[in-house]
């Protein structure tokens, strides 16, 4: 029989039991009995029609599905007769799925998925991928040339397939078709032998092989990512006959990547892939396809079948040093030839991909998965309170069920139903929760105005084992109470309402929920603590610059044909100043190659009697003669650069006054001489410092002193990214003034990004303030969620007591006594709670204590706070209950006997 | 009011069946009297025994029913034997007679017929 015919069923079984009912009554009436007597008399033959059709239906054998119904029927009642704690339930239960199933699903993105190609497990990253950029420096086991990764291709013997890709997107404004607008393309520049080693099959038509990187500037081709065809090209069949043009030169589309496949670097996701041949001819012009010192790329490899990591990195490095050795000319010296014998070229696995964002997120993750998991555990307990609560406080109700003939099994199935539905419905909470967690995660840990693109789409086992525990935990408190409740003497119960001896002592597994979690709320509050103090201490750091009423433009003569280096770029530069510094509202106006957090360009640097192998690691920025008005950097001896200083005059520069006290101690700096291009085949560049100016923080914010110099970009001409604009009042009008000016120089040129020096230095640390605001909401969360679990126990536990307050109370108790006697168990909770916590929450702040800044893991305020916090929560919430029983009436408690 | 004898598990089956062999169609308290009837009053049909019985054979394809109207000028449900009723009747009045002549030779051995 199909389950919804049951109503059809029973309605049919209950007519046919009334019609021979009747036939009964008449044959009794024929027998002469009055209609009245005739009915009882039938019904005494017949029997009782309802246990009849009660019979009766256990035949269909749909019983219990009958009886699933009604329970859930019951049990949503149930629920609601409680609404605030089901919804506290609900939430906590939601917040916790929701929240781990989000943060696992970025854990899983950022460490631990395998990129979608062959074999993934073979792969191996030569060096760390720990950097990116341009460097010349000599032998670095990061970055490496073109010329080095075709030998290090040819003499290793341990990969089956070499590769590289350029260690840098190429942001560049390109043009399809014919289309008259130019717009942002993401574009990467990879070895021919990219797909390859990588095994990946195209979409549509080829992908890249080493025939498109065999010389240099004649292979004009590109693969498109199948988001872009998707998105920018509109899924466009013919796309195989469509043209890009990338700066000056035309490429042709000869292949679609498939689907899944998102280049090699976790966080990143080009549009295009350009063969290396082509470096030259894809602003902004990165890199050197001939040049041995120009050091870009990351290289990777295939392993052999059979080759181990270790054999692998014994042969790399023999051919590293063999190649380095074969590079050796006039300029190195015995110093990088002993540093060369001393460099060891680690290889990484590259089963997961590259990316930066790992080495920035993984601690910060696993830190917050823990939390989230603690979290999760407290959602668990108090749900387990509620349910304890429930199913003790019904022992009665179950004492009447039983003694009227219900089934200890039914009335287990019957928790069992109401846990599991309370489950449910959290869990469905949560699945609504993590999709809107994912998009808040992810808008969150993006610095910039576009998302990271990150596939971060629900983790299912997660989503099943958050859900399962949840359940788990329902199942499990919900019914062990209901097994104790069931087994319990009948008379007994039914006997005593609320006698003394169901007071306290009844509830030890409820009160051992409460300390857990207290003790859990403590670890995360202290963590919550030490990550908003360390933001805090972040945000007080002094910059050098002044942060506020200062926008910052990027720019991109690259797209527009300026080559970097040119002349002409420094005469572009000057006019958008001038014109700039003219509009109303702006101070100052200054280009510059980095202000804050925009990468590095570091150096050696020569200074006459000092050992050069202290001067490494010098930062450099070339920059325009307003710079440091426009970042309000005060000059504190000599002078800014001016309109004196001219590519023809003297070469000058400034530098920081850490650089000053470190290297000239004693002496004035002014007047004195210092050179870059310490080991370049170029002539050393000679400067003289005329000034120093206030340390500035450059990289970031937790960075210690800052050696700086700084150069004129009248004196070398380079592309500079940013463009720093001072001004007085209103941003929105003067940013529309300065963006309206660029476009009247020259209306081509692109302006990539429009921010402000507040919000670089916001975006500095994104990761420390993602951190803070998460542990932050957890950790509320956590006490809020033990407070609902105070009060609620304590409330359970009055009402349990009243009885016994009263008769204390009818014997002379105070009221205040009374009180006490409620507070004192709420304080003995609390302390045991923060006793077992605060070891916990030591060993754990020890483990993060390298992501403060500023603050000890171990602080002692922020230990100290948290308990005094966590013990005032559990007071308030346990004051209320207290408070309660102090009014109990004495008379009215006694009338219950 | 007299105790009488409940009908012998899994007998009730066979009786309503035969019961609707004779008479049919014939409605769930019909057939209860029918039994008590031919059975000398000496038995007793429980209603919460017959009225699951009349469904799971309804069920297993025994009896059908449909409603009618009764000699009191009701609605009623009447049932009756189908086919595969029929079968089922005459096995299992075959297996009753069987077992019934066994017990019987049971009662009726001495000790000299098994010497």
């Amino acid at each position: 029989m199909r389950w919804w015919q049951i109503r059809k069923r029973d309605a049919d079984l209950e007519r046919e039991l009334s019609s021979d009912l009747e036939l009964e009554v008449e044959e009794q009436r024929e027998r002469g009995l009055s209609p009245e007597e005739a009915r009882l008399a039938a019904l005494r033959a017949f029997g009782n029609p309802t246990l009849i059709r009660e019979q009766s239906h256990l035949a269909w054998g749909l019983e219990w599905l009958e009886s699933f119904l009604k329970d859930v029927a019951y049990g949503i009642r149930s629920l609601f007769r409680s609404p605030a704690l089901t919804a506290v339930a609900l939430l906590s239960l939601g917040l916790g799925i929701g929240a781990n199933t989000a943060i696992f699903s970025f854990l899983d993105a950022i460490l631990l998925r395998n990129l979608p190609v062959q074999q993934p497990s073979q792969l191996v990253l030569v060096g760390t991928g720990a950097w990116s950029g341009r460097s010349d420096a000599w032998a670095i086991s990061e970055l490496y040339s073109y010329p080095f990764y075709r030998d290090l291709q040819k003499n290793n013997t341990v990969f089956s397939d070499t590769a590289s890709i350029l260690s840098m997107t190429n942001s560049v404004f390109g043009t399809v078709d014919n289309r008259d607008h130019t717009e942002p393309m993401k574009v990467q520049l990879i070895s021919g032998t990219y797909f390859p080693t990588l095994g990946v099959r195209p979409l549509l038509g080829r992908l890249l092989t080493d025939e498109d990187d065999n010389t240099e500037g004649n292979h004009p081709v590109a693969v498109i990512s199948y988001a872009w065809w998707a998105g920018s090209l509109s899924r466009d069949p013919q796309v195989l006959n469509r043209k890009l043009k990338l700066g000056n030169t035309t490429f042709d589309i000869v292949g679609v990547a498939p689907q899944e496949f998102f280049g090699t670097t976790v966080g990143q996701r080009p549009d295009i892939w350009v063969p290396m041949s082509m470096i030259a001819f894809v602003p902004p012009n990165w890199g050197s396809y001939s040049d041995k010192r120009n050091e870009s790329l990351y290289i990777f490899g295939r392993l052999k079948p059979g080759v181990s990591l270790d054999q692998a990195t014994s042969n790399i490095n023999l051919v590293f040093h063999q190649i380095w050795l074969s590079y050796r000319n006039a300029h190195v010296t015995q110093q990088d030839l002993a540093d060369l014998q001393k460099t060891q070229v680690p290889l990484t696995p590259m089963e997961k991909g590259l990316s930066g964002l790992r080495s920035e997120y993984s601690k910060p993750l696993k830190v917050l998965i823990s939390l989230t998991g603690i979290v999760l555990l407290i959602a668990c307990a108090n749900i387990a309170n509620l349910l304890l609560a429930r199913s003790t406080a019904r022992v009665r109700e179950f004492a009447v069920r039983q003694a009227l003939g219900a089934k200890r099994s039914r009335l287990i199935r019957q928790l069992l139903t109401e846990s599991l539905l309370l489950a449910a419905a959290g869990g469905a909470l949560g699945i609504a929760l993590t999709g809107l967690a994912n998009r808040i995660l992810l808008r969150m840990i993006s610095s910039g105005p576009d998302t990271i693109p990150l596939d971060v789409s629900i983790h299912t086992d997660v989503l099943l084992f958050t859900i399962g525990v949840t359940v788990f935990t329902a199942l499990l408190f919900g019914t062990l109470p209901a097994l104790r409740a069931t087994k319990l003497e009948l008379t007994e119960s039914l006997k005593d309402g609320r006698s003394a001896d169901n007071g306290g002592q009844k509830t030890p597994l409820a009160k051992g929920v409460i300390i857990t979690q207290i003790a859990f709320s403590l670890v995360l509050l202290v963590g919550a603590i030490l990550f908003v103090r360390s933001l805090i201490n972040l945000n007080h750091v002094d910059t050098g610059f002044n942060r506020e009423n200062a926008l910052v433009l990027s720019l991109d003569p690259s797209s527009i044909g300026y080559k970097d280096s040119e002349p002409r770029l420094s005469t572009l530069y000057q006019q958008i100043e001038q014109r700039i510094a003219a509009i109303h509202g702006v101070t100052s106006a200054s280009f510059a190659m980095f202000t804050f957090s925009q990468g590095a360009w570091n150096n050696s640097v020569i200074i006459p009697g000092i050992d050069p192998s202290l001067s490494h690691n010098i930062s450099q920025n070339v920059v325009g003669n307003d710079y440091f008005k426009a970042m309000q950097i005060p000059i504190i001896a000599g002078r800014a650069f001016g309109p004196q200083d001219t590519s023809t005059s003297q070469k000058v520069t400034i530098i920081s006054e850490s650089f000053a006290k470190r290297f000239f101690p004693n002496t004035n700096p002014i007047g004195r001489h210092f050179a870059i291009g310490v080991d370049q085949n170029v002539p050393q560049y000679d400067m003289e410092i005329i000034g120093i100016a206030k340390d500035a923080k450059f990289e970031g914010l937790g960075e210690g002193r800052t050696y700086t110099d700084y150069m004129p970009y009248a004196q070398r001409a380079r592309y500079l990214q940013s463009l720093v604009v001072r001004y007085t009042g209103d941003p929105a009008i003067v940013s529309g003034a300065v963006q309206n000016t660029i476009h009247s120089i020259d209306g081509g040129l692109p302006i990539t990004r429009v921010s402000s020096l507040e919000e670089q230095v916001a975006g500095s640390i994104t990761q420390q303030r993602t951190v803070a605001q998460l542990s932050t909401f957890f950790g509320l969360l956590a006490v809020f969620l033990c407070c609902i679990g105070i009060y609620g126990l304590m409330s359970y536990m009055v009402s349990r007591r009243t009885n016994e307050i009263g008769i204390r109370m009818a014997l002379g108790a105070e009221r205040s006594n009374v009180s006490w006697l409620i507070m004192r168990e709420i304080i003995l909770l609390v302390t045991i709670g923060v006793v077992i916590g605060v070891p916990v929450a030591l060993a754990g702040s020890r483990l993060v204590t390298n992501m403060l800044f500023g603050i000890q893991g171990t602080d002692a305020i922020t230990l100290i706070a948290s308990v005094a916090a966590l013990l005032l929560v559990g007071i308030i919430s346990g004051y209320l209950p207290a408070r309660r029983a102090s009014q109990v009436d004495p008379m009215m408690a006694l009338r219950y006997e | 009011m007299k105790e009488k004898p409940d009908v012998l598990q899994g007998t009730l089956a066979l009786m309503v069946l035969k019961t609707l062999d004779v008479l049919e169609p014939q409605h769930g308290w019909g057939i209860a009297r029918r039994i008590e009837q031919i059975s000398g009053d000496l038995l007793a049909v429980n209603q919460g025994t017959l009225y699951p019985l009349l469904l799971r054979l309804e069920h297993e394809g025994s009896i059908a029913s449909e409603w009618g109207v009764s000699e009191n000028k009701r609605r009623a449900r009447f049932y009756r034997l189908t086919a595969a009723g029929r079968k089922q009747l005459q096995a299992e009045t075959r297996d009753w007679e069987q077992t019934a002549a066994i017990i019987a030779r049971f009662f009726n051995v001495k000790a000299e017929d098994l010497s």
